[in-house]
């Protein structure tokens, strides 16, 4: 291996990255820009959902029970409606995703005991949503009930409304949630997303930087030249991981600055495990460049290959271990999983190599038999 | 076609001596299945220029890739240098001497870098030693005279200075043997030949060796010895001379009032009859001038018949005889009529529609700006019906802009496009029916089969079903695709492609037609057929025809010619005026073959022979009066110790005049 003969190729291919203005956005612009994008976008969080209620009753009690609502952070109060039908069209054209129905007699029916059911509405469209509105307006509602209930509890034995609550729910639950006690949804997601991006970006990149000079004939320089192959493999990917790294420490910083995600871990070993994770997906773009002609190829052939594992199998929506054993298999064969441990470890963990080394060492085994395998297929005196 | 068919001219095989550069026995190689080089032999002895002539899809590339050991020939021997090359190892063990330049006109340069960072990259990969990269560079950018724009990005040069650069990046490491895959192409006439001057000084200088392609066959002059490629071998190789005596006879031009009556005569008893202009060229077999010309005379008995001229055969005259020697078909379907007889007489008129306004397309003063750049600055012209108006001129001269803005495919900045004396711009559908349209790209459908392409044309203007029907056996005759209905567009070879194109064009009968170089990457037999269906076209059926072309050669066959240069029309005349005229002003072309071609070229350049330039071992000048640059040239070459071994008059080919009048105009605004 000559070194000056690397350096020649990897200093005309910076040269290029940074002047062209495509590459130089597919570089840099491209990342920053998708971890904005789906950092904001990509929220799990279900909060101030629109709501309209209907309450036929108007008296008192049916009051405080609407002021339920209104006051929730969960809900987005929009205003009472007067009529049912009314309802039908707020949620089809307007934005109102949730209603409660509250019928006639409902202050009567409940002060001469009688059980009264109320109905919710709620737009099944997205059924993660809806499960999770479900939840809030069971809660807000059981809660009403058990209160109702310590009321008259209080009421004929005489105690006080607290002391009748404890005796209705003897066995409460204390919930703490480790790592991310406000199950913030950015918290996890902002540092998945250095993973996802880290999958898809440098594949990319890498791909189209190879596959261009297959296009152009430029590669024939190289055909034709003294440089081994080695050498120019070497020369050539060097500026895209580099490139990577930066990326890798930018969109670390996004994560932190702007979505407020909490890092715990050592910043040296997460350097130095995103750069190992960055040569690896690096080597997937090499591999899709010895494998196709053309840059329209290149792009789709990149994307089938990473986005799918990187949004699927690597932990980012689903956590691996919920997925079916054929899934989880799929995954565990896959490097993007490996790197969504280091990068939660790191980030709301804390953990450092002790932890997380096995996953370092899988990376590595995938980087190796990636750049091994390109080096192979790559050949100077091509059949076509 | 067995081994003996390919005859090498004048024992050339064996000449080579046993230090041969290149050697090659017997080489194949195909892509999927499909034979691209079927058992070449070549041999290429140390300090040639070697061409390899031959069209699109002749196997050129592939030969010189397996040479430059950037691919794996599938069978036959390979030995470059003195080792042979048979796997990726033993490739690499030649390519410390080879520099190899891959076609596409500065394709394998890298646009972002500069002049000056795009040689430093090829040098510093080649590990020259920083004192040397400075050396060369210095001195390949003063020959090149690309000095001034060391700094300037590669992609903000001018077609022909990126022919250059890469040039100079090939040579940056001094190798022994240099191949160059047709470095020529889409560059204009003057670039080309400047380039040719400093690729011969360079490589005589240094004594190296280069295999070079060129789809050109009036490049051959430049080689020291050349083969003749087709259908992947090689039937002809040899010296020019050698190539050129292989066919021996005579070409007669003659000019008579019933041009399309006399071309059918003589096809009869001549194979290779074109029409150039209102002129006949025919290539009578096996006779001296007078010969020939006697027995063009005997056939053309009756007929009012004057020969003008009677000279040598052109390579392209050789290439089509040699073809039909062997019993090579040019095209598939196309039998033993590869002469390109357009079927005289069967091809049924265009149902003319009465052709009476004069003038079909006008430009006047023309002007398109993208930018700060003019593609197209001032251009006008007019084509009468039944012209063929032939717009030349290289790559990115502003000639497709031009069609672009007539067609009414791009508004025009200044000036006004007129076809059939309406203004494109704001023409009405019928006026539009009356134009056909063939653009450069390749435009039919390539799943869709011969007749279904033709019939999907005849539904877009909206033919009848009758009509549509009539028309596609129509297309078919004319366009000699009978056999060929079923086939897929994509699997056709180029020349029958695009007869197939210009059918699709003509199948609503427009009396007008477009043609943006549509005989690009054609092989000879194969362009002259399509020219001999544009004679038909314009002759009979009184179509105009506006064309394009980068042919220089091809440009003969227009009624009147239009040079385009940097987006301005630099000469406007019918090609044998221009002849003239560039005859009286400049003189004319004076070949001195001597023993030493280099000495002799700087001696008449010492001399005052201004534009003297090397062609293979010989030197051509330009003389007013060749009697006295003859006695002139002897003298300064003999005082020079060189020997002169003869020395002879050659007409003047449409290059020299392109190249003259674009020089002229440049020195003109220099001043």
């Amino acid at each position: 291996m000559n070194l000056k003969r690397v350096l020649a190729v990897a200093s005309r291919e910076r040269r290029e990255i940074v002047r062209d203005r495509l590459f130089f956005t597919l570089a840099f612009v491209v990342p920053t820009a998708l971890m904005i994008i789906f950092g904001f976008g990509l929220s799990f969080d279900v909060e101030n959902v629109p709501l309209a209620i209907v309450d036929y009753d108007g008296s008192a009690m049916s009051r405080d029970y609407t002021y339920q609502y209104t006051t929730s952070r969960y809900f987005d109060f929009q205003g009472m409606v007067r009529d049912e039908r009314d309802l039908v069209p707020l949620i089809t054209d307007k934005n109102v995703r949730a209603a409660i129905v509250i019928p006639e007699k409902f202050q009567e029916n409940l002060l001469a005991g009688r059980p009264v059911s109320v109905q919710t509405l709620i737009d099944g469209a997205f059924p993660f949503r809806a499960q999770t509105i479900k939840g809030y307006v069971m809660g807000i509602n059981s809660a009403y009930s058990a209160g109702l209930l310590a009321d008259y509890l209080a009421q004929k034995k005489g105690m006080s409304r607290e002391r009748a609550l404890e005796m209705l729910q003897p066995l409460t639950l204390e919930v703490r949630h480790l790592y991310n006690q406000g199950l913030e949804s950015d918290w996890s997601m902002a540092p998945k997303l250095i993973g996802f991006l880290l999958m898809v970006c440098p594949p990319l990149l890498t791909a189209l930087g190879v596959v261009r000079e297959k296009e152009t004939g430029a590669i024939y320089n190289i055909y034709s030249s003294t440089i081994t192959r080695a050498e120019y493999l070497t020369g050539k990917l060097t500026p895209y991981v580099v490139v990577s790294a930066l990326n890798s420490l930018i969109l670390w910083a996004i994560a932190i600055k702007v979505f407020d995600a909490p890092f715990k871990g050592a910043p040296l070993f997460f350097l130095a495990a995103s750069i190992l994770y960055v040569v690896c997906t690096t080597g997937i773009g090499l591999m899709v460049s010895v494998l196709v002609e053309t840059q329209v190829a290149a792009t789709l052939v990149t994307f089938i290959t990473t986005v799918i594992p990187a949004v699927l199998y690597s932990g980012m929506l689903v956590p691996v271990a919920s997925l079916d054993r054929a899934a989880q298999t799929v995954a565990h064969m896959l490097p993007a999983m490996y790197y969504t441990d280091i990068v939660l470890g790191c980030f709301l963990k804390g953990v450092g190599p002790r932890v997380l080394w096995k996953d370092v060492v899988v990376l590595a085994f995938y980087a190796a038999a990636l750049f091994a395998t390109g080096y192979f297929m790559f050949r100077k005196r091509p059949n076509a | 076609m067995d081994e003996s068919a390919v005859v090498t001219a004048g024992g050339a095989g064996g000449r080579p001596a046993p230090g041969a550069v290149v050697r090659i026995r017997g080489i194949l190689k195909s892509y999927k299945g499909q034979a691209a080089v079927r058992g070449v032999d070549l041999d290429v002895a140390p300090g040639e220029i070697y061409g390899l002539i031959g069209p699109d899809g002749a196997g050129k590339s592939s030969v010189m890739k397996a040479v430059a050991g950037v691919l794996a020939h599938d069978a036959g021997t390979l030995e470059v240098l003195g080792k042979v090359v048979d796997s990726e190892g033993s490739a690499e063990r030649i390519k410390v001497d080879i520099g190899f330049m891959p076609q596409g006109l500065g394709q394998n340069l890298y646009p972002e870098l500069s002049v000056e960072e795009n040689i430093d990259f090829f040098a510093r990969s080649r590990l020259v030693p920083r004192e040397q990269i400075r050396e060369r560079k210095d001195r390949l950018l003063a020959m090149t005279r690309l000095a001034a724009f060391r700094d300037r990005p590669m992609k903000n040069l001018s077609g022909g200075m990126k022919q250059k650069l890469g040039l100079v990046c090939t040579l940056i490491h001094e190798p022994r043997l240099v191949i160059l895959d047709e470095p020529t192409t889409g560059v204009d006439p003057v670039s080309r030949r400047d380039f040719w001057s400093i690729l011969t000084q360079l490589l005589r200088e240094r004594g190296i060796t280069a295999l070079i392609s060129t789809a050109y066959m009036d490049e051959a002059s430049r080689f020291h010895r050349l083969s003749l490629f087709f259908g992947g071998k090689v039937i002809a190789s040899g010296t020019p001379d050698e190539l050129t005596a292989l066919a021996p006879g005579a070409v007669v031009t003659l000019r008579c009032g019933a041009q399309a009556m006399a071309m059918e005569r003589l096809r009869e008893h001549f194979p290779q009859v074109e029409a150039r202009g209102e002129l006949l060229r025919v290539f009578v077999r096996n006779a001296t001038d007078e010969e020939a010309a006697q027995r063009a005379l005997e056939v053309l008995n009756g007929m009012d018949a004057t020969v003008l001229y009677t000279g040598v055969a052109e390579l392209e005259d050789v290439f089509i005889a040699r073809l039909s020697d062997l019993g090579l078909a040019a095209e598939e379907g196309a039998g033993g009529e590869a002469e390109g007889a357009a079927k005289p007489g069967a091809a049924p008129i265009l149902n003319a529609r009465e052709a009476n306004e004069d003038v079909a397309i006008e430009a006047k003063g023309l002007v398109r700006a993208f930018g700060e750049f003019r593609a197209v600055d001032d251009v006008s012209f007019r084509v009468p019906q039944g012209e063929i108006f032939g717009l030349l001129g290289a790559n990115g001269a502003g000639k497709t802009t031009v069609i672009k803005m007539l067609v009414g495919l791009l508004p025009p900045t200044g000036g006004r496009g007129m076809v059939a004396g309406r203004d494109m711009r704001r023409a009405p559908r019928e006026i539009k029916e009356h134009i056909g349209y063939m653009s450069q790209v390749f435009s039919l459908y390539g799943d869709l089969t011969v007749t279904e392409n033709i019939r999907l044309y005849a539904g877009i203007y909206g033919l009848g079903k009758n009509e549509s029907r009539e028309r596609v056996q129509w297309v078919l005759h004319m366009a000699d695709l009978e056999g060929m209905e079923r086939k897929p567009a994509s699997s056709l070879p180029v020349g029958v492609r695009q007869r197939l194109a210009l059918g699709c064009a003509l199948v609503h009968r427009p009396r007008i037609l477009f043609l943006d170089e549509p005989t690009s990457g054609v092989d000879p037999v194969g362009r002259r057929r399509f020219w001999d269906i544009l004679f038909q076209l314009s002759k009979r059926d009184k179509v105009a025809i506006l064309i394009t072309t980068h042919y220089m050669s091809e440009a003969e066959h227009c009624d009147h010619l239009a040079l385009m240069y940097a987006g301005r029309i630099v000469a406007d005349s019918t090609p044998e005026r221009m002849k003239r005229e560039l005859e009286e002003e400049a003189g004319r072309l004076l070949e001195i073959h001597t023993d030493n071609p280099l000495s002799a070229l700087s001696l008449l350049e010492g001399a005052g022979f201004e534009g003297a330039a090397l062609h293979g071992n010989n030197v051509h000048v330009l003389a007013r009066d060749l009697e006295e640059a003859e006695r002139r040239a002897r003298q300064s070459l003999s005082s020079g110790g060189v020997r002169v071994l003869s020395v002879s008059g050659q007409p003047l080919g449409m290059e020299d005049v392109f190249v003259y009048r674009v020089l002229a105009l440049e020195k003109e605004e220099k001043r």
